[in-house]
């Protein structure tokens, strides 16, 4: 069943076109690499896909609910980790996700769980600021995880992670359908079987790991 | 989701990374305490004239702190891109922009621990509670909409400019109500209890519009 379902979502910035009708569909379970350089519009389709912004023209659907009308219910159902990670820096890295928890609906207890997830359980007790960047990217996933989300948005998460990035992001992607972008061709290889190129704020069509390795 | 509790924690999370950084209330307490020096020395007040003069410096040291506490709340958000992480979440924007409004008016009310009596040791006016309840009522209004404007301004890069262009107009009923107020706490002429019921009505109004209007500006 398909969770994704996206027909010509096109995104103005004044009078440049960040995202020139794109149509994806995002079967569940599926992972899914969106590639592109920079400026070609992977940032603006992932905050479209995670309702963090409402497009110029086009439709979303996530889950089978309308996403601009529907988004505050579907924030239940997925997790987003942006560009920019969004962390409190006076907090420590416990606080931070003991905050989302509460903003959540969720129990504080998940907090554990989730900086071991992502390897931070020692520096719980560290402010944010006071982390390195590679550890407030983890900060920033394990805040995305917290509620247990089926569905993960994530906009290069691989950024500063260090050298297991890959096995990080393959265990916390089991079991959800994930779809990422990044600049790392080997990194969506290994992680997604099937990726999105964005060129210009255009869809050139997707391809199978097949494809990538032709 | 209960809206009480995310707002307690939006508060919280704020009062707490205050606390830490200690960024607003001290420079806002030192600002405070020159603008009270400079109208002291400026006006060259007696005791006579005090109580008709003591409050116009009163509303204008704590219209200019308000300017700057509110305008910070979101600010931050802004700059740390955290705002979006929270609308991010299902919590409704409502419950987040009223943790905001109380964290930001405990803020001022703190400034204003300390604008009191420094008002009373430059200007040798007694500041009871009569007074002391005018500006506590004058700063829940004021705090309800100075914030509504800083969410909105927060995106715009001029927003240093348009919060006060935006809020000032605003805040004038307030600043006559609770001018009249404190007025007559000092010992001038007036009403003192129809002051403070029209400080009460406007807190009501102002309450109600910003949280109704809270909802578009914060989510779209």
């Amino acid at each position: 069943m398909s969770v994704i379902v996206g027909n010509g979502l096109t995104q103005w910035y004044g009078h440049d076109m960040a995202l020139d009708s794109v149509d994806l569909v995002v079967d569940g379970g599926e992972h899914m690499a969106v590639l592109g350089d920079n400026g070609a519009g992977k940032t603006t389709l992932l905050r479209v896909l995670a309702t963090a912004l409402r497009p110029t023209s086009g439709v979303l659907e996530i889950a089978g609910l309308n996403a601009f009308r529907e988004k505050r219910r579907l924030r239940h159902y997925l997790g987003y980790v942006g560009h920019n990670l969004g962390l409190y820096p006076a907090l420590t890295a416990a606080e931070n996700l003991e905050f989302f928890c509460d903003l959540q609906g969720v129990s504080r207890s998940r907090v554990d769980a989730a900086l071991e997830a992502v390897g931070l359980r020692p520096q719980s007790y560290r402010r944010a600021d006071a982390l390195s960047r590679g550890m407030q990217q983890r900060l920033a996933i394990a805040r995305a995880i917290l509620h247990e989300p089926r569905l993960l948005i994530l906009d290069e998460p691989d950024a500063s992670l260090g050298a297991d990035a890959a096995d990080l992001l393959t265990e916390l992607m089991h079991g959800r359908t994930v779809v990422l972008a990044t600049h790392d061709h080997a990194l969506a290889n290994r992680l997604c079987p099937r990726t999105l190129t964005l060129r210009h704020g255009r869809s050139h069509g997707t391809a199978t790991r097949l494809h990538i390795v032709k | 989701m209960n809206p009480i509790r995310v707002a307690i924690a939006v508060a919280r999370k704020d009062l707490r990374s205050e606390w830490r950084t200690r960024e607003l209330v001290p420079a806002l307490a030192q600002f405070i305490i020159l603008a009270l020096l400079i109208a002291n020395f400026g006006f060259q007040i007696n005791s006579n004239d005090a109580p008709s003069i003591v409050p116009g410096v009163l509303w204008f040291a704590l219209v200019f702190a308000g300017l700057v506490a509110f305008g910070r709340t979101f600010a931050a958000e802004r700059e740390q891109a955290s705002l979006e992480a929270m609308l991010m979440t299902p919590a409704s924007p409502i419950a987040i922009f009223a943790g905001k409004a109380v964290a930001a008016t405990t803020l001022l009310i703190a400034c204003e621990a300390v604008m009191l009596p420094a008002l009373s040791l430059f200007f040798g006016t007694d500041i009871g509670f009569d007074t002391i309840l005018a500006v506590f009522l004058a700063t829940i209004g004021m705090a309800a909409l100075g914030c509504l404007f800083a969410a909105l301004v927060a995106r715009v890069r001029a927003r240093e400019l348009m919060l006060p262009l935006l809020t000032l107009p605003l805040w004038i009923p307030f600043i006559i109500a609770g001018g009249m107020a404190v007025q007559t706490a000092l010992g001038l002429p007036g009403s003192y209890d129809e002051a403070i019921g029209l400080l009460i009505d406007f807190d009501i109004l102002f309450i109600v519009l910003t949280s109704l209007a809270a909802r578009f500006v914060l989510d779209e």
